[in-house]
């Protein structure tokens, strides 16, 4: 049985399964859901119109037995940015649906009278099923009857209240291997686009599927084989190394050392306070707390980074706190405390929202008089107003920009709408460019990738000479190509030091397809990605002119360096070439 | 005159002396007599160069040939908090 591309129209509550069009043969994650919304989703409809389509597709290799492969991806045109989005999650869902052989789930159309629906698939089909009796409730809750209902071997995705409400904070959650929705396809608003279709939820249950069809299984073992022994073998992504000791918040001393570590709505880069929220401090608690740690998000990952944090009774799971959680709704706020931390980004996950726009937006409501900075209860009460559906809870869903001009506030960190990620562009100029430049508005995994020299993109000069507009290019093609690939990027650190395990990621995938692609070849799949997702923008209404930081980072120097965002603008639009 | 040195994660146990604050680093402050750069730092607490990934000097990313001087702060990571985006980072090592 080969792989199929289910169809799903809310508008008639239909759903069919088609062929896989040649064209989309040999793509998966974001190379498929961008050139699935290019295709189908016009660049100038509103994001919750009916014309607006929500995508979603596994990775290349997602389902099969390869190491830290369970993302799925996330597409559609954003409600923050009005433009391209593709966001992604590590989760068994992501496997469920790979081993189902979906290729990719288009959501079509809007449901009539305002009603909600959760779609169910499994190895017989797909069908649509009344979902209003979960409208307006907190996702913790409705996740476990989900599972009560459903059988808890089934994987949940789900939009939230913030959703209901057209909030473009609002993401795309999955169940983690307990079951808590805690992994999020965060950025850029796009459960707001699947609730607008009137779809609430999906329910995968991928007992007696079928599985992943291996073209090649010697290729495919041979290539794993070498990814597996990379991973296993670097500092950072073996047992005990710093991603499974620490988690990703392992970077919240690093970078704040580095005076890149945004306090207090970019007023500075560094707080000795930070360490109070470090991955280390957070280790520690979570051991004498009862919580789990190290925990892999999806089966098969070898990294396991992340974790379960609970209150300080061992109580209230929230599932993992990552490091640009625990930036936006910590450091970002001026709150110091797990624990303040812990419980907004348990609301966070409640509500279906974005903890990285969360607290973007809840730093410019502080600096706008809201609340105080490092007011945990304060920011916490201006959070739950989502919940109340009241007027203030609309702008707060809606976002760090549209929050700022409500509250007459100037300093709003974003690009294109979206708010900056947790590392100051003033202090890491590389990362300033990759957030003006990548169609997604300011994203850190957009650049987030392996070494220009290892790939054989871009010439083979030492990537710390590279000019900033080639380095930030390099770097967002072979992310694009990672993101397509159904491999989690922190594979990265170990095919970056270990050139082995690179050749074991190509190698897993001809296995799969049956292809010869070669190293080479990652940059320009890349790029076709890419390209894609840059007409989409131009056709939205994009021009260079959105390529640019906002103006307090380009002239406030930021304590401790005393750095301002000064690549000119000529050299961020060479980029992409224009 | 001296210089202070920043711990972190397993470079802790470099240090006799340690924080409560399991997250926070060990603060060392060294005499700068003989200290000329990062490798005189590490030297001098007995830490080889392959158990150190980033080095921060006043903030700045920086190499094992970093000069070093009075009233500096020199930050230590071990290798397994290697998680930089380290093409981002140009190294100082002057």
């Amino acid at each position: 049985m080969p792989k199929k591309i289910l169809r799903v129209n809310m508008t008639n509550l239909e759903t069919k399964y088609e062929d896989v069009p040649e064209a989309y043969a040999v793509a998966g994650g974001r190379g498929l859901t961008s050139a699935i919304v290019a295709a189908e989703v016009p660049p100038d409809c509103h994001p919750l119109g009916p014309s607006a389509k929500l995508v979603f597709a596994p990775g290349l290799v997602t389902g099969t037995k390869a190491p830290s492969c369970g993302r799925i991806s996330v597409g559609g045109k954003s409600p923050l940015t009005g433009g391209i989005k593709e966001a992604n999650a590590g989760t068994n869902f992501a496997h469920a649906i790979a081993k189902l052989r979906i290729a990719a789930i288009i959501v079509e159309g809007q449901a009539k009278g305002g009603d909600y629906h959760l779609l169910k698939i499994n190895k017989d089909g797909a069908e649509l099923i009344n979902a209003n009796k979960w409208a307006g409730k907190g996702l913790y809750d409705t996740y476990k009857q989900i599972l009560g209902e459903f059988g808890d071997k089934v994987n949940v995705c789900g939009a939230g209240i913030a959703a209901e409400i057209g909030g473009t904070m609002s993401g795309v959650c999955f169940s983690d291997p307990e079951g808590l929705p805690s992994r999020y396809a965060g950025r850029g608003g796009l459960g707001a686009v699947m609730a607008s279709r009137g779809l609430k939820f999906i329910v995968a249950d991928d007992t007696d599927a079928p599985g992943v069809e291996i073209a090649n299984q010697e290729v495919f073992s041979a290539g794993i084989k070498k990814l597996v022994n990379a991973l296993a073998a670097h500092d950072v992504t073996k047992p005990g190394g710093g991603l499974s000791s620490f988690g990703t918040a392992v970077l919240v001393n690093i970078i704040n050392e580095a005076g890149g570590l945004p306090q207090r709505n970019f007023s500075a880069g560094s707080d000795d306070r930070s360490a109070n929220i470090s991955g280390e401090t957070k280790a520690e608690e979570i051991k004498k707390r009862g919580g789990v740690r190290p925990h892999a998000c999806n089966t098969g990952c070898v990294i396991r980074c992340s974790e379960v944090w609970v209150n300080p009774k061992g109580k209230e799971p929230v599932g993992v706190l990552e490091y640009e959680s625990v930036w936006a709704l910590g450091a970002n706020c001026g709150i110091y405390n797990l624990d303040d931390v812990g419980e907004l980004n348990r609301a966070c996950n409640d509500l279906g929202v974005d903890t990285i726009e969360a607290g973007d937006t809840l730093a410019v409501a502080m600096e706008g008089g809201l609340a105080d900075f490092g007011d945990g209860k304060g920011a916490l009460k201006l959070l739950e107003e989502i919940r109340k559906k009241s007027p203030l809870g609309r702008i707060i869903a809606n976002g760090t920009e549209f929050t700022g001009r409500a509250l007459g506030v100037w300093r709003i960190p974003t690009v294109k709408g979206q708010g900056l990620p947790a590392y100051d562009p003033r202090a890491i100029k590389g990362i300033g460019v990759t957030y003006a430049t990548t169609p997604m508005g300011a994203d850190h995994t957009a650049g987030y990738a392996i070494a220009t020299e290892i790939m054989g993109i871009g010439g083979q000069a030492d990537p710390r000479d590279t000019k900033k507009s080639d380095l930030s290019r390099n770097l967002q093609l072979a992310t694009a190509a990672i993101d397509a690939s159904g491999y989690c990027l922190f594979i990265a650190f170990a095919v970056l030091d270990i050139p082995e395990g690179l050749e074991g990621v190509v190698e897993s995938i001809n296995g799969v397809y049956g292809t010869s692609l070669t190293v080479n070849d990652i940059g320009p799949i890349g790029q076709g990605i890419i390209d894609t997702e840059l007409k989409f923008n131009k056709a939205a209404g994009f021009t260079t002119a959105d390529d640019r930081l906002p103006e307090f980072l380009r002239t406030e120097p930021v304590p401790p360096t005393n750095e301002v965002f000064d690549v000119p603008d000529d050299e961020i639009d060479k980029v992409w070439g224009s | 005159m001296s210089v202070k040195v920043k711990l972190f994660g397993d470079l802790k146990k470099k240090s006799p002396q340690q924080t409560e604050n399991i997250g926070a680093p060990t603060i060392l402050t060294i005499e700068n007599t003989g200290i000329e750069r990062v490798m005189d730092v590490i030297n001098k607490l007995s830490i080889e160069e392959s158990e150190v990934s980033h080095i921060f000097v006043n903030h700045k990313y920086s190499g094992f040939r970093k000069s070093v001087k009075a009233g500096d702060t020199v930050a230590l990571f071990p290798t397994n908090m290697s998680l930089l985006y380290k093409w981002y980072y140009p190294v100082d090592n002057e």
